[in-house]
């Protein structure tokens, strides 16, 4: 389906309103990277319920979903922080308790699936996995032959995610999208997923944003949010890098549930916008992350 | 310069080792030790190493400190290029990528890694974080290079992995061969107490730290150990190339892979360069 209509800018409570209770949602971004934590956060105000994320290697955003109930089954190559904060608390307590349905896969298998979405065929074949205890949690790969060579492969099912979240420089409102690297899998999202959400830095004209150059086409994106920071924590670079001190915050808020509780309360339901929630952050905090660029001295230090 | 040097800094040069130049390699995210043992071998005997970032996917970047979360845009500073996600994992599934770096909270004596859970799959007692493309890259990566820092708490070398993530040599389905992975497997593994070798696809003790000594190697490790008849100490690494990764690694992210009782191992270059000793 294409979506041509000329102004698709829309508020965040609407656009969060295009995930459905139940919904295999895409998240963009990865690991401390542009992911699409303002969208996170309204769909934790909104209360959903259920949801079924899929992605690469992730952090804070399927963190954050999984501390707040709002995640049934978590599709993901890897959620965590790194060597920077280690394990994903909520994720982790969820998964051995048992209330988190966790199929974990691989990049490649993910990044295929969405292809054999984008190419309209059922399938796409990986030589990985067999060997693997990865396969027992997927009853829906199969083993197969290559018709021409005999070749042991896997086949894995296409993937369509119900909706595709990601956070991009700027957007017009026509929603062409800006973008830049790294786009991990953001492009595939948006060709593979029935609705795309979008929410930018800043919604600018359509020849700015075309100067800039399209990544994502108007045709295949639902809506556009403008949200300024939209992926604090995470960086998003060139506006700014990611907060460091917010990120162990929270890592350290999700040790158990009554201090994640308080972190939601905090930082996502009583602010009860994105606005109030820059606040909360603080204006000067928010600059700062801007300031990676005026030197490596100040960039290594904002990172320290 | 320093005549002295940490474990963490020694284990990045033994990485480093292990990379040929002119080789395609790259390392996962969340990888400190091997994101600086790569720009060493870059700066150092691989100048011709095509050097691809874990999570940016830039090529060859020279980054003014190694950050602690892997994509960030200060690993694409300066880079040739930055690939796209799809174009590393394809060139991974077509035999393009020469060496990758691949850890694991257990690793058995067949190079297979857990990075899934322990315990069970079922009921894990630790949801570890996962593993993100090893799973396919562990079967056509041509070889691989792992490495724990963890090898002397005896959890890491075991004799079976928990859940198996990412395939060494010989899963319970099958060698490399039989499930037709094109890739030849793990190559070396580094560890902080020593370095195997895989000659016959399973691991063998090639060479050992001057502190370490090999039985209280052999009771850290949960599989039978096999050891090199021509046994040695690992050879000191240059004082330039230590000197080097203190440079990359100003906020010595790579310190986090160790545990504190093990950064407090230090080392001392002899007179001559051509052995160390610790320092007690």
């Amino acid at each position: 389906m294409a979506y041509t209509e000329p102004d698709k800018v829309v508020d965040l409570t609407e656009a969060a309103g295009l995930v459905a209770d139940g919904d295999v949602v895409a998240l963009g971004g990865a690991l401390s990277y542009r992911e699409p934590m303002a969208l996170v956060r309204e769909l934790i105000r909104q209360g959903r319920r259920d949801l079924h994320v899929v992605g690469s290697a992730h952090g804070i955003d399927v963190d954050l979903l999984v501390g707040a109930g709002a995640v049934r089954v978590v599709e993901e190559s890897y959620v965590g922080y790194e060597q920077d904060f280690g394990l994903a608390p909520a994720y982790r307590r969820a998964a051995e308790a048992g209330t988190l349905e966790v199929r974990e896969s691989c990049c490649y298998t993910i990044l295929q699936q969405l292809r054999a979405a984008e190419y309209g065929i059922p399938f796409m074949p990986v030589r990985g996995i067999l060997g693997t205890d990865i396969r027992r949690l997927h009853p829906e790969y199969a083993e197969i032959r290559c018709p021409f060579t005999d070749q042991r492969l896997v086949a894995v099912p296409a993937l369509a995610p119900d909706v595709a979240l990601i956070h991009g420089l700027m957007a017009d409102r026509r929603g062409n999208v800006h973008l830049l690297r790294p786009l991990v899998l953001d492009e595939r999202f948006t060709f593979a997923a029935r609705k795309v959400v979008v929410t930018v830095e800043r919604v600018a004209s359509e020849p700015e944003v075309a100067e800039a150059g399209v990544v994502l086409p108007y045709f295949a994106v639902t809506a556009v949010v403008e949200a300024p920071f939209g992926a604090h924590p995470t960086s998003c670079y060139p506006h700014y890098t990611y907060d460091r001190a917010h990120l162990g915050e929270w890592v350290k808020a999700a040790a158990d549930d009554h201090s994640v509780g308080q972190y939601l309360r905090r930082y996502v339901l009583a602010p009860g916008s994105e606005a109030a929630y820059r606040d909360m952050v603080g204006a000067d905090r928010l600059a700062a992350l801007g300031e990676w660029s005026i030197s490596d001295e100040r960039w290594l230090e904002l990172l320290s | 310069m320093s005549r002295e040097l940490t474990i963490d800094e020694w284990v990045c040069a033994a990485m480093a080792g292990t990379i040929r130049d002119g080789e395609v390699v790259f390392h996962g995210f969340g990888s400190p030790c091997a994101t600086v043992a790569m720009h060493l071998a870059k700066r150092t005997h691989a100048p011709h190493m095509v050097l691809v970032e874990g999570a940016t996917y830039a090529l060859d970047p020279d980054p003014a400190f190694i950050p602690p979360t892997s994509n960030d845009w200060a690993l694409m500073r300066r880079a040739a290029h930055v690939l796209r996600f799809e174009e590393l994992f394809d060139l991974a599934a077509r035999g393009g990528l020469d060496r990758m770096f691949l850890s694991g909270a257990q690793i058995d004596a067949y190079g297979n890694t857990n990075v899934t859970a322990i315990g069970s799959l079922e009921a894990p007692k630790v949801k570890l974080g996962g593993g993100g493309g090893g799973c396919n890259l562990s079967a056509t990566a041509q070889r691989m290079t792992l490495w724990t820092t963890h090898h002397r708490s005896g959890r890491a070398l075991v004799g079976r992995c928990d859940v198996l993530t990412d395939v060494g040599h010989v899963t319970p389905e099958g060698t490399r061969e039989e499930l037709g992975f094109p890739g030849r497997g793990p190559g070396w593994l580094v560890t902080e107490l020593g370095v195997f070798d895989f000659p016959d696809g399973r691991a063998r003790l090639r060479q050992i730290y001057p502190d370490v000594s090999l039985d209280e190697l052999r009771a850290a490790t949960g599989f039978e150990l096999d050891v090199d008849p021509g046994l040695r100490a690992l050879p000191p690494p240059d004082p330039a190339a230590i000197a080097l990764v203190r440079r990359l690694d100003p906020l010595r992210v790579r310190r986090r892979e160790f545990s504190e009782q093990e950064l407090n191992r230090r080392f001392r270059w002899a007179d001559d360069g051509r052995s160390c000793t610790a320092c007690l």
